[in-house]
């Protein structure tokens, strides 16, 4: 059977977002894993619904396996989970009202199973994280420099790297490239030339708009939830 | 039929590796013993170290342990091969089994065993000449290190230090070690051989606590500063907070494996 | 023009004067220092007032950091647990060592320095922290420097001098995005950069036991690094009456200090 991840992320407290996508992944064929890349939570809506049911899903819903994002990282900081450190940066660019929303939008007793979520998975060789190895916040985008994005795949020493911090959905694969390095220390001059490995980094999308991964031929496909009776008819799903 | 041999030889001189390899070839059982030795004036045998049977256990599962004086049954006499291994700095006396020293004859009575082949390394060619240095003065330290697990990097450290006589002239250094993945690895070094020599035994202990295999280093050289030794030994050694979680997170890596 | 880069000094003061009276007979008045003053070696005052005397350009390393801020750095920056035992003794050492005036003028070093297209930092443009091997992939190492808009990085940390030059790029891509169905190809030329890195006064960790140092000629491009001979013994006698741990004075004299280098290149604290 053909094996595929979903990458979902920023549903940001939208249960309904959720539940048209759980229903989209029953009707894909496929063995399908469903990965929440992060931003589960924001300050715009109530999320205490959608956590609870991430926690507890329900009978035929696909299990979902979730890593923290920009916004649960916020709430962590500004609770006490990171030390001294409060959410400054959050503060400062939104300002204390959207720090007291956040506060409000999550009750306090999902704080411990947000601070219990990993920064990433790396399945095969493929890291999903929410927005880079370097840091959660990293946006990359199909504007970001390809030596930024090889640099970020350089250090989780992966092939693929799907990242979901920027909203976008895009697919950016690095196909050739080469570096001459030469480096002269006290033991004499050493050369090396340097190819550019086969990588990928793959934006997944956020809120309605998702990514299907078919594992086994490398296809992304870009999805929006509740549109998939609609892809075949206009060609929304993007293969890659 | 069975037959029991002595084994002799200074520290580091193959002894071991030796026996390990007569006993792969012997087709029948095999039987272990290992006698401490005497110290002589300014030398010092090393504590009668298990370090040796815990290998070649490791290596032939099926190896008897003779040293607890219990004999082999009827059954596993049978073309039994005994070996005693014994370290001695000197080449004896007297050629063949009249070199034995008296000493050991005594204890091995013990054991209730009697030696028909004599070998000394050094002296008999049918065993390698490979290092038979001329002991001098030799000073000896054995640490029990079992339930202890070391940091892998701090070990690597400690033994690039003491190899290398940061803690004073090391000639012989023989340890199995625990590492915190399971892995339990016999370091050997002496001074006339090209670097150490590391290997991997069979056994791999849980990801679960502290194993109560056998965990040992033994030094003979001189001039050795014991205190710092076992100072910074502690220091290399890791508690139960870090050792845990070391393990769990190995113990999440196979889970997350086994869940792909 | 001639400068000198020094860095990673350790508090090693017979090494600090041998290499800047070595700088002092080539002529050269220009020297920019690259941090860690301090740290492991026996005279953190000393070499602080050293170089507040000859008014020597620095910017701040991640033990003067640490020595000010208290213990920021994270464990993993040690390359293991004994490292780190002795490192933060060491610490704890030097931190009742230094007068307030001292720890004054680390707290106040700039993270990093530029002059032109040059641009002087401890680790990297990243973290004071993180380790530019030579032999990182190339294509990361190229990143720091671009990213950091410089075209020579200079740097230190590691105790290991080289210069590695990157030269001869291209990358080509392959983009695909949800709003469009083409596939556009793009590919680039990337610049020609180079790191250099001082290697370490103090503690060199390259095999040898002398002390390490660099010579940059901003006219020609040419970068050198030199080899300074120095008292040993006499830094080795101050660790052991300073009672610090007596391995350092022993792997300084027998240029072991490599024993405990980093492996990691690509690390970064993720704190």
């Amino acid at each position: 059977m053909i094996e595929r991840w979903a990458l979902i992320s920023g549903l940001k407290g939208d249960l309904d977002t959720y539940e048209l996508i759980q229903k989209d992944l029953k009707k894909t064929p496929g063995n399908i894993t469903l990965f929440v890349l992060g931003d589960m939570i924001g300050p715009e809506k109530n999320c205490n619904k959608l956590l609870h049911r991430l926690i507890n899903p329900k009978s035929n819903d696909l299990q979902p396996w979730c890593i923290y994002g920009w916004w649960e990282e916020q709430i962590l900081l500004e609770s006490g989970y990171r030390g001294n450190q409060r959410a400054e940066a959050l503060r400062i660019n939104k300002g204390e009202e959207v720090v007291k929303s956040l506060i409000n939008a999550v009750d306090k007793s999902f704080l411990d199973w947000i601070a219990a979520l990993q920064f990433g998975f790396v399945e095969l060789d493929c890291g999903l994280i929410h927005g880079s190895s370097k840091d959660v916040g990293d946006d990359l985008t199909l504007d970001t420099p390809p030596l930024t994005l090889l640099d970020r795949l350089t250090r989780l020493q992966v092939n693929r790297l799907f990242t979901a911090r920027s909203t976008q959905q895009f697919h950016l694969e690095l196909t050739e490239g080469i570096l001459n390095s030469e480096v002269h220390d006290l033991t004499g001059n050493h050369k090396k030339e340097q190819k550019v490995p086969q990588k990928a980094v793959i934006g997944v999308g956020a809120g309605k708009n998702y990514t299907l991964y078919d594992v086994g031929t490398d296809n992304t496909q870009f999805v929006r939830a509740g549109y998939q009776s609609e892809k075949k008819k206009n060609g929304f799903g993007l293969h890659f | 039929m069975s037959q029991t041999w002595i084994i002799s030889g200074p520290p580091g001189c193959g002894k071991t590796s030796w026996i390990l390899n007569t006993f792969k070839n012997h087709s029948g059982n095999c039987g272990y013993v290992r006698l401490g030795g005497y110290s002589e004036i300014n030398l010092e045998q090393a504590i009668n170290s298990k370090i040796d049977f815990a290998f070649l256990k490791d290596q032939i599962p099926n190896l008897l342990d003779l040293s607890s004086s219990k004999l082999p049954l009827e059954v596993e006499k049978e073309n039994i091969l005994i070996i005693i291994e014994f370290p001695q700095f000197f080449i004896p006396k007297f050629q063949g089994i009249s070199g034995i020293d008296l000493r050991v004859i005594k204890e091995l009575e013990i054991y209730n065993l009697q030696p028909n082949k004599y070998l000394h390394f050094g002296r008999d060619l049918e065993l390698p000449i490979k290092d038979t240095l001329d002991f001098k003065a030799i000073e000896s330290c054995s640490i029990d290190l079992k339930k202890n697990i070391w940091d892998p990097a701090s070990l690597n450290t400690f033994w690039f230090e003491l190899v290398n006589g940061a803690y004073g002239d090391v000639y012989r250094a023989k340890a199995l070690m625990n590492l915190p993945d399971g892995r339990y690895i016999l370091f050997n070094w002496i001074l006339t051989q090209k670097g150490s020599q590391y290997q991997t035994l069979n056994q791999v202990a849980p990801l679960n606590g502290r194993p109560e295999r056998h965990s040992e280093i033994v030094i003979q050289g001189k001039n050795l500063n014991f205190q710092l030794i076992k100072s910074t030994i502690n220091n290399c050694l890791l508690s139960d907070a870090v050792l845990e979680h070391h393990q769990a997170t190995l113990r999440n890596s196979q889970l997350q494996t086994s869940r792909n | 023009m001639n400068q000198a880069v020094i860095s990673c000094l350790h508090a090693n003061l017979p090494a600090v004067e041998a290499v800047l009276k070595d700088i002092e007979l080539q002529g050269i008045t220009n020297i920019t220092c690259l941090g860690d003053l301090v740290g492991y070696g026996p005279q953190p005052n000393e070499v602080i007032e050293l170089i507040k005397e000859k008014k020597i350009a620095t910017c701040q390393g991640c033990w003067d950091e640490d020595v000010v801020d208290g213990l920021d750095a994270c464990d993993c920056s040690y390359p293991s647990q004994i490292a780190e035992r002795r490192g933060h003794f060491a610490h704890q050492w030097t931190t009742e060592k230094l007068t307030k005036e001292n720890k004054d003028f680390l707290a106040n070093l700039p993270y990093s320095i530029r002059k032109d297209k040059c641009l002087f930092v401890h680790g990297s443009p990243n973290s004071q922290h993180e380790y530019l091997l030579p032999d990182m992939d190339a294509f990361a190492a190229l990143e720091r420097v671009e990213n950091a808009k410089a075209e020579i990085l200079f740097c230190g940390h590691t105790h290991q001098p080289y210069i590695r030059e990157l030269a001869n790029g291209s990358i080509a891509v392959k983009v695909k995005n949800s709003g469009s169905k083409d596939i556009q190809k793009k590919e680039m030329n990337l610049p020609m950069r180079r790191i250099v890195n001082a290697g370490s006064v103090g503690e060199p960790r390259h095999g040898g036991t002398k002390a390490t140092y660099v010579v940059y000629n901003d006219i020609t491009n040419d970068v050198k690094i030199r080899e300074v001979e120095y008292d040993i013994e006499l830094t080795c006698k101050a660790i052991i009456n300073a009672g610090l741990p007596p391995i350092f004075a022993w792997r300084l004299k027998n240029g072991f200090e490599f024993a405990e280098r980093a492996e990691d290149a690509s690390h970064v604290c993720e704190r």
